[in-house]
Parts: C-alpha cells; structure tokens; sequence
C-alpha cells in the first residue's frame, strides 16, 4: 500500500488577455455579436463534402486538441461511416464541439468563445451541413461557466435553418475534455474516459458517425471557408499553412491559480520572440501543457511556432499550451509539482494509472528533495504508457521523461545542490520553493 | 498492405488484476508489480488456441482478440 498522497490543486485563470491576431482573433475589437461577424466576413458558404475535404485537406488543417489528426481525414471517415444519402436513416452523423479545455494551463478555446464564439459556431455549422447532421453539440466545461453563458448568448443569436444546439457542461476534471469522455457524459454516463474500439468518427454519440473536435479547428474550418483557400495560406509557411492560438503562462502561484494568462494567434513560422520576452527566451519552456515536454533553455531562442520546428527539439504545439520558467521557478520542483496534481486526476478506472502515476509523483517528489529516482522514474514511464482507456497516462510520462532527457543538466545541477532553488536537496519534506506567480511574458505582437 | 495481425488488447477501465489471463498464456502475458497484464507483441498462429483460453477465461471480459 502506498500513503495516501495529497495531490495539489490547479486551476484554471479566472481572468485571460486576449490579443488581437491575423485570422482568428482579427476582429475581437469588434466584440463577440453576430451582426459584427456577419458585417466583417460576410454570409456563411455551405461547400459540399467533396470541396470542404479538398480545401481542408489543402492547407492541413490539424485538430487543435493536443492529437494534430488531420481535419480533413476525420471528415471522411465520418462521411464514408454513414453512408449514402438513400441509407442515412439510422446513420444521420452528430458534430460535437469540444470546448473542455481541461488542461488548466490551456484558455485558448475559453478564450475564443468569449471574443469569437460565432467563428467557432460557423464552423460547426459548416462541417454540419456538409456532412447532413442536423444537431451540434457544444461541450464546455463546468470550472469556467463563463464559456457555456457565452455559447448560450451566441447560439440564442443565431438562425441556423434545421440546425439543433445542445449544450453539455463537463466536470471540472483534466480527462473530463477526453473525447470518449465526452461521448459518455452526451449519453447521461459519467463523463470518464472508458475503452474505444473505433474512433468516434465512425462509432461515436448514439454510436453513430460523429465529427467530435476542439472548438479551435471549428474556427480554422470556418477561417477556411470564410477567408478562401488562398486568404487562410497567405498567413503561415507552405507546409504549414495558417495560424495557430497559444496560452502563454507562468507556473501557478501556491494556491494553484495560473495568473497574468495571455491567449494569442501567431502564424506558424513565427520565431519564439514574437511571443516570449527576453527572461522566457532563456528559461525552460514547457510546450503542450501539462501533457506536454520541455524545451532546454539553450533551445528555446531559435523554436518557430511549427511542428516541423518544435519537433526537433522532441515537441508539439499540442493544443498550444506554453508554460515559461521565467519566473524563476525549477523545473525539478514543478515538474514534480504537475506530476502529483496529474496523478490526483486520473480517473482511477485503469489499473496502470491508477497505480503507476502516484508512483510517479511519489519519485518525482523524492527527485525534488534530492533523491535520485531516475531509474525508477523511467522504468514507470515504461509502464504506463500506453495501458489506458485514455492518453492521460502518456501524457504524464511524457512530461517526466522530457526532464529526465530534454533538462537532463537541470536535472544533475538539482541533484548536486547546485539548483538554486529551495528545493534542492536538503529542504525539509512538505516545503515547496516559493512560488512568486509574477508575469514575464510579453507580448510584442 | 502488412500481412494480418492478431493481437490481444486490454480493456483497461474493465480490467481488475485477477490475472488468469498471464496464466493461461504465459508465452504473450505477463503481469506488472500491480498484478495487470503486459501483453508482449502479437499472437502468433500456433498461439491462437491458447489466446482465445485466456480471453474465455476473463471474469470481467476484459481481453479482447483483434485481427487487424
């Protein structure tokens, strides 16, 4: 038996900067309403299955949830599962908007349902009509009911001729904005990850054909269609066309509430100064949030915001959670900070995670204080990944394996008391180095 | 196209550690320190008799065959 364990709480920003930016965010000084909306972009297209797939598949729309599958790829599988028009009877496909968000480190799709919720909803509406579904569903997430009021207000605004809204509220939980999560809690079950054989796309809600994405591709669809082909690649690098949003953050202060958070768009191509100041170009940066990896410092100056760029360094934009060490804070401490709080998350229906991530914590916090768990650390890395219903476990590992390898100097520094943090070596059990939760990334957009 | 496959997979969130399945098919399941199976690789054709005897033999239908 291992010790009961008090994990850390951490929550998402109750208050977020938005910036203006390219496509997404271009219009946000002409607040949320949809007259706005329609007066800056015009009347809605309805393009075919065929055109939509094509003009997707042109730029490579990716999902911005954290998984990057093709948009396009997602659509016709959807569109291949149901079937002709003649046998769609039973087969009538669902889209559901995911705007969970339950990585508190992530606020971009809270954020853009706040200042762009018709963008989002356009987009919904679109890949909807392509693909003959009559009811969308948007999941927001109950620990930022901002979100729900907003997506309420903008659908009430809206004339989507044989078009049904329906709003669900997710618990408060990381593995709450799962997808398969999100399945079961439409169908009045907890809304717990639980075992998938088939993507949702085929066997999704009601166990028909769903298009279940992130708010954050509904509004890329839309930007596509409403911006054209040629206005949506005119931002980016011709790999990767567009833009992407990021949430850039500083470590939580002791009571676990990420503050003086900035959501912003960047075009992909972008350099790392465009959004990180100079005390963040040189510290580590954890890219991905929570489920993420770490940058080593040395790296941090020349990342681009592309996943060609960021994957040489072993990360991905993910769903464009940043999280900066500028503050000053450990990477050691932090990581075994975010470790004990993963761990307190899972959902505890899977033996692996159920067992192995307090594990996890558990070593982590002994490497914090000095001990050298490595071996042990990467040995439960091993064990976990890959045996759960979900991808929480993965994304913990990978977290804890990125310092191991990625800050591996920091990681020998803290261990031979040479880190500056408190937490190095010889700080009595239950101090945690001091959190100041003071901002040091700027904007410079 | 890869030639088929068979593999074993775990239903996690069903799965309760009772560990018959590592006992009737030792050659393909192993146990963690928690007591669940670490499945090792694919079922190959001369095992597929004693894959199927483990996946019968679940008392919580937790292990599935797939051919892909």
């Amino acid at each position: 038996m291992t010790s009961p364990m008090i994990h850390p709480m951490i929550r998402p920003p109750a208050s977020v900067d938005v910036h203006s930016g390219p496509l997404l965010l271009s219009g946000i000084d002409r607040g949320p309403g949809l007259a706005a909306h329609r007066a800056r972009l015009g009347a809605l297209p309805e393009p075919g299955i065929q055109s939509l797939v094509t003009l997707l598949g042109d730029v490579g729309v990716r999902g911005r949830g954290g998984a990057g599958f093709p948009l396009s790829r997602k659509l016709q599988t959807v569109m291949r599962a149901r079937g002709s028009r003649a046998t769609l009877g039973g087969r009538r496909p669902y889209v559901v908007v995911n705007a969970a968000e339950g990585e508190p480190a992530s606020a971009k799709d809270s954020a853009l349902l706040d200042v762009a919720p018709h963008l989002v909803l356009d987009g919904a509406v679109v890949a909807a009509r392509a693909l003959g579904a009559r009811e969308i569903h948007v999941v927001s997430s109950e620990d930022r009911p901002w979100v729900g009021a907003a997506v309420h207000r903008a659908t009430n605004e809206r004339d989507d001729h044989g078009i049904r809204w329906v709003q669900h509220e997710a618990a408060s939980r990381f593995v709450s904005g799962q997808s398969r999560a999100l399945i079961e809690l439409m169908a009045g079950r907890p809304g717990l990850p639980v075992t998938s054989w088939a993507p949702e796309a085929v066997d999704g809600h009601r166990r028909r054909p769903t298009l279940l994405s992130n708010a954050e591709s509904f509004a890329h669809l839309a930007a596509v269609v409403l911006w054209g082909l040629d206005g949506y690649a005119a931002h980016g690098t011709p790999e990767e066309p567009g833009t992407s949003l990021l949430t850039l953050t500083t470590p939580p202060a002791s009571d676990g509430v990420f503050r003086g958070v900035h959501v912003v768009e960047v075009e992909h191509g972008d350099g790392a100064a465009t959004v990180l100041d100079a005390q963040a170009l040189g510290s580590p940066l954890l890219v991905g949030g929570f489920h993420g990896s770490w940058v080593h410092p040395r790296d941090v100056p020349a990342l681009e915001w592309s996943n060609a760029v960021l994957g040489e360094v072993g990360a991905r934009l993910g769903a464009g959670a940043l999280l900066s060490l500028s503050d000053g804070s450990c990477a050691v401490s932090e990581t075994a900070r975010y470790t004990s709080y993963l761990a307190g998350e899972s959902a505890g229906r899977c033996g692996p995670c159920r067992n192995g991530l307090p594990a996890m914590a558990t070593e982590m916090e002994g490497l914090a204080f000095g001990a050298d768990t490595r071996r042990r650390l990467r040995e439960l890395a091993g064990l976990v990944t890959g045996r759960g219903a979900c991808a929480h476990p993965d994304g913990t590992a990978r977290l804890v394996g990125s310092l191991l390898t990625t800050l591996d100097d920091h990681v020998e520094a803290h261990l031979d008391g040479a880190c500056a943090c408190s937490g190095s070596g010889r700080a009595p059990r239950g101090e945690r180095p001091a959190h100041t939760g003071t901002q040091h990334l700027a904007v410079q957009r | 196209m890869s030639p088929r496959e068979t593999v074993l997979r775990v239903d996690w969130p069903e799965c309760r550690a009772r560990g018959l399945c590592a006992e009737l098919f030792p050659e393909k399941i192993q146990v963690d320190e928690w007591g669940y199976p670490v499945v090792l690789g694919p079922v190959k054709a001369s095992e597929e008799r004693a894959a199927k005897d483990a996946v019968d033999a679940c008392p919580r239908r937790a292990l599935h065959l797939h051919t892909t």
